[in-house]
């Protein structure tokens, strides 16, 4: 992340200097950190609410509930954390927010994170874990993928959803190419906690 | 197809109505859980802030100063040789790095040359392919505060990449037949 930071912010740098067009640069910068302050402030709402039910599912035992249903699966991609049943809970939540395309993904998915991290720390099984659930959203496998549909639909398609398969398939892919890279590399001698 | 549509709009209430009804059978002060849950939510917001305006301002350097336009050419360089067409390279190589970067770019295609032409549907299919890797990164080892990320981006994008070329080969598949 640091090597990309850098790369990011020099090049587009220089690349300004010498197109000549710093000025822009400069508002499309101030622009980009007044971007994230307001994502911030529309995501909290949703935030709460999600995390405000999975704290009902919690104390309920529904996401215990839901761990245990989904360990057989889930427990071959998570094999540090398949015995916590709060980490596997969540994780399985996250995933099938996933892919129904709920707008819980990301607060159940940082959730997730979150609970990892209190057990495991940053340790090898902790990293392991989380760089896997990292990489299942990122691929973000969906069977439904509403903003893309939705944008088809507004312009006059005549069939919006003729894509969702296609694009399941392709996000199927990606999550398989994704973990199997994840698998490779976590075994390098580099990677350590 | 149309129960899929709809199975987000579906799911939702059943949570919303579930969820605390089922807390409530069993005993658990709801009012008070949730909001105990939803103080925890915004916190991990919070958390993630520094990390995003730490990504979006490098995002949007590398954007505004048009280094991004220069690296979606070149890339079409490279990529040309598979016979995807140059509209769509924006598309993948914004992709990863802006959601709302590549949406602008699909719905400008889909509006010069429709949503139902074969390259509207091919830059359909791109952007609905994968998430966007960079966002995804950032906020889930952010809101736990971890600055090293060890190789999560490498795997993401590479896992992007693959998702890409499936989607092309799907679009060739569907619109030529081979």
């Amino acid at each position: 992340m640091n090597a990309v930071w850098l790369v990011l912010i020099i090049s587009g740098c220089v690349v300004a200097l010498l197109a000549g067009n710093v000025d822009v640069l400069m508002s499309s910068v101030l622009e980009g950190a007044y971007d994230a302050v307001e994502l911030v402030i529309g995501l909290a709402g949703i935030f709460c609410l999600w995390v405000g039910i999975e704290r009902l599912a919690n104390e309920s035992g529904l996401i215990d509930a839901l761990a245990r249903v989904s360990k057989p699966v889930l427990g071959l991609l998570f094999p540090y954390v398949k015995d916590e049943d709060k980490i596997m809970g969540a994780i399985s939540a996250t995933i099938i927010s996933n892919i129904l395309g709920l707008s819980s993904q990301t607060p159940l998915g940082l959730k997730a994170m979150a609970e990892i991290k209190q057990i495991h720390g940053e340790t090898y099984k902790g990293l392991h874990s989380m760089i896997t659930l990292v990489v299942i959203s990122a691929a973000g496998f969906c069977i439904f993928p509403s903003g893309v549909i939705a944008l088809r639909a507004a312009l006059g398609s005549r069939n919006p959803g003729i894509v969702a398969g296609p694009t399941a398939a392709a996000g199927f892919i990606s999550t398989c190419a994704g973990l199997l890279v994840h698998r490779v590399l976590s075994k390098r001698p580099g990677f350590k906690p | 197809m149309f129960f899929l549509a709809n199975l987000g709009m579906y799911v939702f209430p059943i949570i919303l109505i579930g969820v605390p009804l089922y807390a409530w059978v069993k005993g658990v002060p709801v009012y008070e859980t949730f909001v105990k849950g939803a103080e925890e939510g915004l916190q991990v917001v919070i958390n993630t802030l520094p990390y995003l305006v730490a990504i979006f301002v490098g995002i949007s350097c590398f954007r505004g100063s048009g280094a991004l336009d220069l690296v979606s050419r070149y890339m079409g360089r490279l990529l040309k040789p598979l016979g995807i067409p140059s509209e769509v390279l924006p598309i993948i190589v914004t992709r990863p790095i802006s959601g709302s970067g590549s949406l602008g770019v699909t719905g400008e295609i889909l509006r010069v040359h429709g949503p139902d032409t074969s390259l509207g549907l091919l830059a359909s299919i791109l952007q609905g392919a994968t998430d966007t890797s960079f966002y995804v990164v950032t906020i889930y080892f952010g809101s736990v505060g971890i600055r090293k990320t060890k190789h999560a981006l490498p795997a993401c994008l590479i896992g992007d990449l693959c998702g890409f070329l499936t989607g092309f080969i799907i679009w060739r598949l569907m619109v030529y037949g081979r």
